[in-house]
C-alpha cells in the first residue's frame, strides 16, 4: 500500500482554509494512487489555538466542512487532526484524530495525555481523551495516538495488546535545540520512540508532524515510517513541508513475527495483574 | 556555559521565522537599527537573507559626532549586504528635550536616545509598511540590560533565544565582519562604555551561570560551587528578578471575569 504523510502548516484559526488545504492534498494523493493519508494533529485548526478553541471545535459528524472531507476520501483513508465537540457533551472540547476510510468515519481517538507545562498549555483548553483502543480498517488494525501520547510508551503498549499492525501518531512536536545536526534536537526524541515501537511490537509506525511556525515556536517536521522491527522506511525533510510518500507491505508484520517472538510471547494479563497491584500501591 | 550552536540550522530556522513572520501579515520589509555592533549585524545578515537586501532598511542614528567608526562600520556593513541605509542624526530633537530638562545622568541620557531611536524606527514602519525587527539577545533581555520601550521595542525578535556568546558563534558563520565581530560589546551609551565593565561580569561568565539558572534550573548554592563568585551570582539573579517587568506587558488591574493580560487569551498569529 502506499501512504502519504503530509507535512503541511495549516492556517492557525482558519478551519476553511484548512479544509481546503487538505482537500486539495486528498486530491493529490488520489492522483498519486495512495492509499492512505495522514495529516497532522490539529492541522484542521493550527495548534495554538488558546481561546480559539470553541470557535474551531465541530461535530464530524454533522459538521458540512468535516463531512467535505469525508466525501473526499472514497477508495482512500485519511487520518485527520481537529477540534471535537459532540452535541451530547457541549462544551467539552477534545484534541482529536478522525479514521476516515471510503466515505466513512471509522474512529475517533482523544488525546489522552495533554502536555500542560512549560510552554505548553492543553489541559487548559482540551478536556482528556479516556480511552485507548484499535479498530479494523482496510490495512488491518489500526492505533491513533497524538503528539504526547506517543511519548508514554504505555499508549503504544495497549495498541500493541489490542492487535497493532499500525499505530500512527499524528504530532504537532516543535523543536527545540540547536545544538545537535541539521535538526532540531527533540526531533530525536520522536525518532527514538518511533524505532523503538516498531522494534518491540513488530507494527508499522506511521509518525506525521507539522510544520510552519506559530508565536515563534517552529514546528520541526521530520515525520517517519518505521517498518516492523525498527527498520526506517524513510523520513521527510526537517523543517519544510513536504507529502511524503511511501510504498509499504503489510506483510512485513507477519514476517517480523516470525523473527522476532515478542508478540507470541507477551502477556498482557500479567502486565494487568500488576499494573493493578502497582495502582492500588500507590493509592495506599 | 550554553552549548555550541549548530549555526547553520540556527540561521535556517531564523531566516524562516523572519520571512514567516512577516509573510503572514502580508508584509515584505523590515527594519533596523544598524548601531555598527554585533547583535544588529547579526540581525541584519539575517533579515537580508530572509527579505532580499532590497526589503531591508538599516537606520544608521548616530547622536552627533559620537562614535565615528560605528558608524562607518555600520554604513560599510550595509553596503556589503546591499540593505538600503540612512543615517539620521539624533542631536537636534535629544539637544532640544535636554535644553529644557537638563540632566547630569548618563543613564537617562542613553535611555532618552534609545527611546528617540525607536521613535524613528516606528514612524519609518508606517512610511515603508515594514515591520521593526529586534536584536536583543537572550543575555540582554535575562538581565534587562536594555531600554524598555527603547532598543527593546520591536514587532518580532529572531534573536532573543540565542546567549551572547552564541551570537558571536551565528556571526562568525555569517561572516560578519572582523571589525565589528573584534569590538568591546557596548550599548552606547556614552563614550567609553561597555556592556561588561557596566555589568560587572564579562559575557562568558554571565552567559556560563544565566544557562544554569534559566535551562538548567540550577540553585544558586549549585552555580557557587561549580566555580561562580558568589557576589557574581548574587547579582545575575537579583538583575534577572528586578528586570522581570521589561519582559511582560504592563500588569493589568483584573476586575471582570475576561480580562486583557490575564484570561482574554489569543495567539500572536490569530488566524494566520
Amino acid at each position: 500500500m502506499k501512504v502519504v504523510l503530509a507535512q503541511v502548516s495549516p492556517r492557525l484559526g482558519d478551519v476553511e482554509a484548512n479544509v481546503e488545504l487538505h482537500l486539495d492534498i486528498l486530491a493529490r494523493a488520489r492522483r498519486a494512487k495512495a492509499d492512505l493519508v495522514v495529516f497532522p494533529e490539529l492541522g484542521l485548526t493550527g495548534y495554538t489555538l488558546k481561546d480559539l478553541v470553541e470557535e474551531v471545535a465541530l461535530d464530524p459528524d454533522s459538521d458540512p466542512l468535516f463531512r467535505k472531507i469525508t466525501a473526499r476520501t472514497r477508495g482512500l483513508a485519511a487520518v485527520v487532526g481537529f477540534v471535537e465537540e459532540r452535541p451530547s457533551e457541549k462544551g467539552l472540547f477534545y484534541n482529536s484524530a478522525a479514521f476516515i476510510a471510503d466515505g466513512r468515519l471509522l474512529h475517533v481517538h482523544r488525546k489522552v495525555y495533554l502536555p500542560t507545562n512549560g510552554m505548553f498549555e492543553e489541559a487548559k483548553f482540551f478536556a482528556p481523551g479516556r480511552d485507548l483502543r484499535t479498530f479494523e480498517t482496510p490495512f488491518g488494525r489500526v492505533g491513533l495516538l497524538i503528539c504526547r501520547d506517543f511519548l508514554h510508551y504505555g499508549a503504544s503498549y495497549v495498541h500493541y495488546s489490542s492487535g497493532a499492525d499500525m499505530i500512527i501518531c499524528i504530532s504537532a512536536a516543535p523543536g527545540r535545540g540547536v545544538g545537535g545536526g541539521d535538526a532540531f534536537e527533540t526531533s530525536r526524541m520522536w525518532e527514538l520512540m518511533g524505532e523503538a515501537m516498531s522494534y518491540f511490537s513488530t507494527a508499522f509506525v506511521l509518525y506525521a508532524n507539522r510544520v510552519g511556525i506559530e508565536d515563534g515556536v517552529t514546528f520541526a517536521g521530520g515525520s517517519f515510517v518505521f517498518a516492523p522491527g525498527g527498520r526506517l522506511a524513510g523520513r521527510a525533510a526537517y523543517l519544510d513541508p513536504e507529502l511524503f510518500v511511501r510504498r509499504i507491505d503489510l506483510a512485513a508484520v507477519r514476517e517480523a513475527r516470525k523473527k522476532w517472538l515478542f508478540k507470541r510471547d507477551e502477556k498482557p494479563e500479567v502486565i494487568l495483574r500488576s499494573l493493578e497491584r502497582a495502582i492500588r500501591a500507590a493509592e495506599d | 556555559m550554553p552549548p555550541k550552536i549548530n549555526a547553520p540550522f540556527v540561521e535556517k530556522v531564523l531566516v524562516r521565522f523572519i520571512r514567516d513572520e512577516l509573510g503572514k501579515c502580508g508584509c515584505k520589509k523590515g527594519i533596523l537599527g544598524l548601531s555598527g555592533g554585533l547583535d544588529s549585524a547579526v540581525c541584519a545578515t539575517l533579515s537580508a537573507r530572509a527579505l532580499g537586501p532590497s526589503n531591508v532598511l538599516a537606520l544608521i542614528m548616530p547622536y552627533g559626532k559620537a562614535f565615528p567608526e560605528d558608524v562607518r562600520d555600520a554604513e560599510n556593513l550595509a553596503r556589503r549586504l546591499g540593505i538600503r541605509h540612512e543615517t539620521i542624526d539624533i542631536a537636534a530633537p535629544i539637544d532640544a528635550y535636554f535644553a529644557a530638562y537638563p540632566t547630569r545622568s548618563r543613564v537617562q541620557r542613553g535611555n532618552k536616545m534609545a527611546r528617540e531611536r525607536m521613535s524613528v524606527l516606528y514612524d519609518h514602519s508606517a512610511r515603508e509598511g515594514g515591520f521593526v525587527l529586534g536584536t536583543s539577545n537572550k543575555t540582554e533581555l535575562l538581565i534587562g540590560y536594555g531600554t524598555i520601550h527603547g532598543d527593546m521595542a520591536c514587532a518580532i525578535n529572531p534573536m532573543g533565544d540565542l546567549y551572547k556568546t552564541q551570537v558571536r558563534e551565528l556571526a562568525a558563520h555569517l561572516r560578519v565582519p572582523a571589525a565589528i565581530r573584534r569590538k568591546s560589546p557596548t550599548a552606547g551609551l556614552w563614550p567609553g562604555q561597555t556592556d561588561e565593565a557596566e555589568i560587572g561580569l564579562a559575557y562568558e561568565e554571565l552567559d556560563d551561570i544565566l544557562f544554569g539558572l534559566v535551562e538548567e534550573r540550577k540553585r544558586r548554592k549549585e552555580i557557587v560551587e561549580a566555580g561562580h563568585r558568589p557576589a557574581a551570582v548574587d547579582r545575575v539573579v537579583r538583575m534577572i528578578r528586578n528586570s522581570e517587568f521589561k519582559r511582560k506587558l504592563p500588569t493589568i488591574a483584573k476586575l471582570s471575569l475576561r480580562s486583557v493580560g490575564h484570561d482574554f487569551l489569543y495567539p500572536y498569529d490569530w488566524g494566520k
